[in-house]
Parts: C-alpha cells; sequence; structure tokens
C-alpha cells in the first residue's frame, strides 16, 4: 500500500510575512496522500491556499513547516533534493492557471515544447526537438503548423494546450495543474477537461488538480479535498463527497452550485457558512473509510 | 443651431475618426542618419579603395599643406594626408567604439541580471557598489585603470572604457529583471531545472534587448569620445596609431600655427558619426514605446 502513495504532504504549512507584525497562515498544517495514477482535486474559494500547496510541491516556496515526499524523496530538504535533482525535474511538471504569462511572448510553441528536453538534456526519441515538440502537440490536438506561432498569436485554448504539452513532453509521473482552466471560457474548459482525463487515462500519470469550480472536479478527479483558510475539511472519494458531504463548509459550497433549471434553481436553498468551527484547533476524523472531516477539538 | 438635436451622442463624426490613422512602426526612421552612417563606416571598412595615399607615410616636403587637389584635406604637421587618415583611423575609433560595448554590455547584463535575480540583501550590495561606481566621474576611473594597466594599445582602451560604462545598463537590466522574474515562464523553466544562465538566455535577454539598445548604441558614442579625449590629453593611442583621436591630439599644436584644416576635418567626421548615431539610438528609443507586445 505504502508503495502506491506518489506524493505525502505532511503538516504542511506556509506563512507569507506581509509586514513586520502581521503573517497571514495561507497553508495551515494540511496532511494529504496522493496515490499514483489518481486524479486528486483540490478545492476552495478564493484564498484558501490551493496554489500556496501547489507551489510548495514544485519547490516553488519553501514551506514553513512540514514536509513533502514526493517519490519517498523529500523535497524540503536540500540535501535529498540535490541528491535527486534529475529525477525531481523531470517527473514533476506544472501546468499555471494563466497561460498567457506561463509562456514566454518571444518563443515559439516548438521552442516552448522542446525547452525542458533542452535543459535536462534527454535524447529526443523522436529524433530532433522539434519532431518531437511536433508529436506532443499532435498529442494534445494540434497540428504541426502552430509549431513557428508565437504565444500572442494563439488563442487561450491552444496556449493552455501548448502549456500541458510542455508539461507532458518529460513524461512526469506527476502532474500539477494550478487552476488549468479557470482563465478559458466554458467551451474551451470543456474541451481542456476532456483533453485531461483523455490524457490521463491513456498516460496513466498521478495529478494534482487544483480547481474553484466544483462541477469539474466532480467530473474529472478520484478523489478530492476541501480547503477552507488553509485546512482541510473534508476529504473524500469525489462521489462520496458530492453525495454525502459532511462538513458544514462542503454543504455550503456543494449548495451553491446552480442547477440548470430555473424553477428547481429558484426553489433550491442556499446554504450559508459562517466559519463556525474553524478557528482553533481540530483534527480529521474518518466518517467511513477514506472520507475523512475536520473536527474542532473540545475546549 | 437646430441640428444639434440630431446629432446622436456617442458617435463620433467621420471627420474625427478619420483622424486615426494607425500609426506606422518605421514611421521617424532617420533614413539620412543610417545613409551617412553607413557611408563612413564602408569608407572606414574599405579604406584601401578610398584612400588616395599611404596614411603612415610622412611626407616631409608637403607638411602643413592647406587642402588642395592633391591633399583633399591637407597634410598635417608630419606630411601625412588627412583625407587618407581619416578613412584608416575611423577602422580604429568604429573598432574602439563597438568593442568597448559590448564588453560594458556584457558586464551590465550579467551584473543585471544577477542583481535581479538575486535576494533581496544581495540585490542592494550589488546595487549600491554599482552606485559606487557610477558616482566617481568617469574620466577619472579611465585614466585610472589606463595609468595601471600601463601603454595604451586598441584593446586596452576598449577594455578600460568598456569596464568603466556598464554601470547605467545594468541599473537598467536589473529593474526589467526585476519585473520579469516573477512572471510564470521564468518560474516554470526554474521548475523544469533551467540554470541562471539558461534563464538569462533564453527568456530574459530578448525581453529586456530592447529597452538596452538605446543606451548600448549611446554607448559606442561615449566609447568613442573617450578615446578621442584620451588621446587629446596624451595617455591614449600613440601618435604613429592612427585614430581619429590621435588625429585630434595634434589640434592643440595646430591651433598655434593657424592650421584649421588639422582640427576640422577629423572633428567633423567625429561629430557627424556622433550625431547619426545619437540620431539612431534615439530612433530605437522612441520606437521601443510602440513596439511592446
Amino acid at each position: 500500500m505504502a508503495d502506491d502513495i506518489l506524493l505525502s504532504v505532511r503538516h504542511l504549512t506556509h506563512c507569507f510575512r506581509l509586514s513586520k507584525r502581521q503573517v497571514l497562515r495561507a497553508v495551515d498544517g494540511i496532511s494529504f496522500d496522493v496515490q499514483r495514477g489518481e486524479i486528486f482535486g483540490l478545492v476552495g474559494e478564493s484564498g484558501s491556499g490551493k496554489s500556496t500547496v501547489a507551489r510548495c510541491v514544485m519547490n516553488i516556496l519553501r514551506p514553513t513547516q512540514g514536509e513533502i515526499l514526493f517519490n519517498g524523496v523529500n523535497v524540503c530538504d536540500a540535501a535529498q533534493r540535490r541528491a535527486n535533482k534529475k529525477m525531481l525535474q523531470t517527473q514533476r511538471q506544472i501546468i499555471f492557471q494563466d497561460s498567457a504569462s506561463s509562456l514566454n511572448p518571444r518563443m515559439t510553441a516548438a521552442e516552448i515544447i522542446a525547452e525542458p528536453m533542452q535543459i535536462n538534456h534527454i535524447t529526443t526519441p523522436r529524433g530532433s526537438c522539434r519532431a518531437e515538440a511536433e508529436f506532443q502537440l499532435h498529442y494534445v490536438g494540434m497540428d504541426a503548423s502552430y509549431l513557428d506561432k508565437y504565444p500572442p498569436e494563439l488563442s487561450g485554448g491552444m496556449r493552455q494546450r501548448v502549456a500541458i504539452a510542455r508539461a507532458l513532453s518529460m513524461e512526469p509521473e506527476l502532474l500539477v495543474a494550478d487552476e488549468p482552466i479557470a482563465s478559458l471560457d466554458v467551451s474551451i474548459q470543456a474541451q481542456i477537461i476532456n483533453l485531461f482525463k483523455h490524457l490521463q487515462e491513456e498516460h496513466g500519470f498521478t495529478f494534482l488538480f487544483i480547481a474553484h469550480d466544483l462541477a469539474v472536479v466532480r467530473y474529472l478527479c478520484d478523489r478530492a479535498a476541501v480547503l477552507y483558510h488553509g485546512k482541510i475539511v473534508e476529504l473524500a472519494p469525489t462521489a462520496e463527497l458530492f453525495s454525502n458531504p459532511c462538513h458544514p463548509y462542503t454543504k455550503a459550497l456543494l449548495s451553491a452550485i446552480p442547477i440548470p433549471d430555473p424553477r428547481k434553481e429558484r426553489a433550491r436553498p442556499l446554504v450559508k457558512f459562517d466559519g463556525k468551527g474553524l478557528r482553533g484547533e481540530g483534527r480529521l476524523e474518518e466518517v467511513s473509510a477514506g472520507h475523512l472531516v475536520w473536527k474542532e477539538a473540545e475546549t | 443651431m437646430n441640428e444639434d438635436k440630431f446629432v446622436q451622442v456617442g458617435i463620433r463624426p467621420p471627420a474625427e475618426m478619420r483622424t486615426a490613422v494607425p500609426v506606422k512602426r518605421r514611421k521617424d526612421f532617420p533614413v539620412v542618419a543610417a545613409g551617412v552612417l553607413a557611408v563612413i563606416v564602408l569608407g572606414c571598412l574599405f579604406c584601401g579603395a578610398v584612400m588616395t595615399k599611404d596614411p603612415a607615410y610622412m611626407d616631409l616636403v608637403n607638411y602643413s599643406r592647406p587642402p588642395d587637389r592633391e591633399f583633399l584635406f591637407g597634410t598635417d604637421t608630419m606630411g601625412r594626408d588627412i583625407f587618407s587618415m581619416i578613412w584608416y583611423g575611423g577602422r580604429v575609433s568604429l573598432l574602439i567604439g563597438f568593442l568597448s560595448t559590448a564588453v560594458s554590455t556584457v558586464i551590465a547584463v550579467v551584473f543585471g541580471s544577477l542583481s535581479g535575480m538575486a535576494p533581496a540583501w544581495l540585490d542592494a550590495v550589488l546595487m549600491r557598489a554599482a552606485e559606487i561606481i557610477l558616482s566617481i566621474p568617469n574620466l577619472l576611473l579611465v585614466i585610472l585603470i589606463q595609468a595601471a594597466l600601463g601603454d595604451a594599445n586598441i584593446w586596452s582602451i576598449s577594455l578600460v572604457t568598456g569596464v568603466t560604462g556598464w554601470t547605467s545598463i545594468a541599473k537598467v537590466v536589473r529593474t526589467e529583471v526585476r519585473q520579469m522574474r516573477e512572471s510564470e515562464y521564468v518560474v516554470a523553466s526554474r521548475c523544469m531545472g533551467g540554470g541562471f544562465f539558461h534563464i538569462l538566455w533564453k527568456h530574459l535577454t530578448p525581453n529586456f534587448i530592447s529597452s538596452i539598445m538605446f543606451m548600448a548604441v549611446m554607448n559606442v558614442r561615449t566609447a568613442i569620445v573617450s578615446e578621442s579625449t584620451l588621446s587629446f590629453i596624451g595617455i591614449g593611442l600613440p601618435l604613429e596609431i592612427i585614430s581619429w583621436g590621435s588625429m585630434l591630439s595634434l589640434s592643440e599644436k595646430a591651433l598655434l600655427s593657424n592650421a584649421w584644416w588639422i582640427i576640422l576635418a577629423p572633428g567633423a567626421f567625429l561629430v557627424v558619426t556622433l550625431l547619426c548615431i545619437t540620431d539612431i539610438g534615439s530612433f530605437l528609443r522612441k520606437n521601443r514605446k510602440q513596439s511592446n507586445l
């Protein structure tokens, strides 16, 4: 069972220093395991610390406390990170939210996709870097005519596909997607989500998927964790989470999903969450198999 | 007055709309300056075809001759033909200009990017160091290093003017890099394992090159001027190496002997070259504001 865990986050805390006195706890002691080959969703409102988790996993931010084990390597430890540098650089990849800023406007699509291969001096299985870039572009559903286009010439969905192709070109084990669809419009979102699902089935990589769109999480993820103010309030298999939400915040969040029927929509009760029971100490308790809910400690 | 009632609000009259002509990017390209500069540079490069005399030959019969048909710009106090010397010496002056610009730009780009990518405390240290160098008068620093290096030649003068002229470019580079380093393509590249020089070359340089272009071009000018200055005050190139600066170094004696052509010919060429470079430089600066992606 332990072999199946690809990414293990243990008591991760990250504080941002806003000024000399003010410290913001963006992520507050969260723990979760991501199993090999699953799509793990992180859901939460803006400012709940989702992106901070992703950035800690990618070593962009240094966590204040806690540890992150990837393939048994503690990525927060500088010595272990150095020893496994190559593995970490190739086996984890990130896709950012805003494709306009995650692609250099002065590089062509082919250069962008080939960049990780050039950095890591990987011998390309398909001959040249360009052939490899073309293959990856086909893989994400674009043809070779886009190879020499610059990002500003591409549409948002195209750019995001190029970013996905760049991440996939290393054939990573773990793909961290930091709200990859939030900046796209709805029809393109559907395309990209289906692309993810398709790629995951074919490739079998592990996916840490960050979103604030619950419908997407329900469709795509195997398991999901709900984040609120830097804490996981509920963690369960997606089906279980949506059919049987236990924490009041999850209930409030789920009640906010609109129903595409005006009559039902108007009659639907909207649950409000006042943030009670999340101020102090507490821990996750197992309600049923694999379903964890935050319980406030009795004081 | 009556018709005012029928004017629809929010719709511009056609005459007003027509004024919004799309701005052409190469509108104010300085054709004259580029042309004159091209003539001068080509003339210097292919000076063998242009020269009428051997520029180093000292014609002791015809010294200090005013311009005439044989000696187009006259001869100097040692009997050398100034017309030939200008083309021949322009090579050295322009070479010094470009070499020292290359040196200073490379130093500035590396130093500025290093400072821009560094944590805040190291950035502060590096920038204060640059400001200290910037605050010392440039000429003083040039003279100091030149004196330490010993005898002047083309390479040492290029090096000295390059080493002293990078600070302002470095500050611009640093500011641009500070803005760019948080952008996600730099973060993504670092996640993939891109090293400092990879990020510098692939991501940063293409994005800030346009903002330092103007300053780099101006550095060519500064280097040519400081070579002339050094030669004029006597610690630059020796008299036997012909350059515009070393030709001008004869001018104090020429002033006394009333030989105006010895000063005017190389001086005019120097000024024209500098004007052309300045003109192109200011075009680059103006054009940059429009061409931002």
